[in-house]
């Protein structure tokens, strides 16, 4: 997409076709379409709807603020580089959730792969180590970014999430806070449905638990 | 004949405000399934306060400064 027209924030015009009062009412679908014939206002539109989303489910994976930055931007950049590639027949959200959430357990994973490289081979692995969720969150006042994080994850139902294994993490977050049906998270997360569904049991018990509500 | 326990599936239902009202009822007679199904109930409120984050204010910025560049828009499809 080369931009032909400065948009929001700049000091250009906007051309008609790239205003975003145009893009607003279209549905993701034919944004997506119209993105990928280079209108930058249907791109635009798609970031607006899909940062916060995309952001959310990233960064609760990685707990790490600057690094979810950069996951989701390669989301972003992996979406629309892919645009001409997109099968409209799958949702818009369906897909690039699937990106996101690669995005994070491909780095968990090397995250993980670096732990063990650098401690040697273990004989029982932790669950830290064994589930690439080891990074603990900073106390507050280290600093502006580490403080702002202590806020944002250090509740006791964000520490519990944090607790639980990457799989089980995102069907929670895709089922409770972005609200999604079982069948588009096992799309997205390309398991099956009954799996899915396992996950999501399994990871309200270990919820339940690490926040004190458990079975007697 | 009593009613069957819920299932952990009409457990979840329940506490989605989902559960048909002629399994719902069964609440009320069965103390085990009522207690379990408040345990459901308080985690789903608990996930319902879980918020979506914002990134930071120059994160659209960086996107679009980025699919603009040549490097980044390679244009390789994504599997």
């Amino acid at each position: 997409m080369r931009a032909t027209a400065t948009s929001t924030g700049g000091s250009g015009t906007i051309a008609a076709k790239d205003r975003p009062s145009d893009a607003s009412g279209a549905s993701d679908q034919e944004l997506a379409a119209r993105a990928s014939g280079g209108d930058e206002a249907a791109f635009r539109e798609l970031l607006r709807r899909y940062e916060r989303p995309v952001f959310s489910l990233v960064y609760r994976m990685v707990r790490d603020r600057a690094l979810a930055e950069d996951l989701a931007q390669e989301t972003f950049v992996k979406v629309f580089n892919g645009l001409a590639s997109y099968r409209r027949e799958f949702k818009f959200s369906s897909w690039i959730f699937k990106i996101a959430n690669n995005a994070a357990i491909d780095h968990l994973r090397r995250r993980e792969l670096d732990t063990l490289s650098l401690d040697g081979p273990t004989d029982a692995p932790t669950r830290g180590n064994r589930t690439g969720q080891v990074r603990q969150l900073p106390h507050r006042g280290e600093n502006p970014l580490e403080e702002l994080e202590a806020r944002e994850l250090g509740g006791a139902i964000e520490q519990a999430i944090g607790r639980l294994r990457p799989e089980y993490r995102a069907c929670i977050l895709l089922r409770h806070v972005e609200g999604y049906p079982y069948e588009q998270i096992a799309e997205m997360l390309e398991l099956p449905l009954g799996t899915v569904k396992t996950y999501i049991h399994r990871a309200r018990n270990e919820l339940r638990a690490y926040l004190g509500d458990a079975h007697p | 004949m009593d009613a069957p326990h819920l299932s952990p599936e009409e457990i979840a239902l329940w506490a989605e405000g989902l559960l048909p009202a002629r399994r719902a009822i069964h609440l009320a007679d069965c103390a085990r399934c009522r207690e379990t199904a408040e345990r459901e109930r308080r985690l789903f409120v608990a996930l319902a306060r879980v918020e979506r984050l914002t990134p930071s204010r120059e994160f659209a910025d960086g996107v679009m400064a980025t699919v603009n560049s040549p490097q980044g828009s390679g244009r390789t499809p994504e599997s």
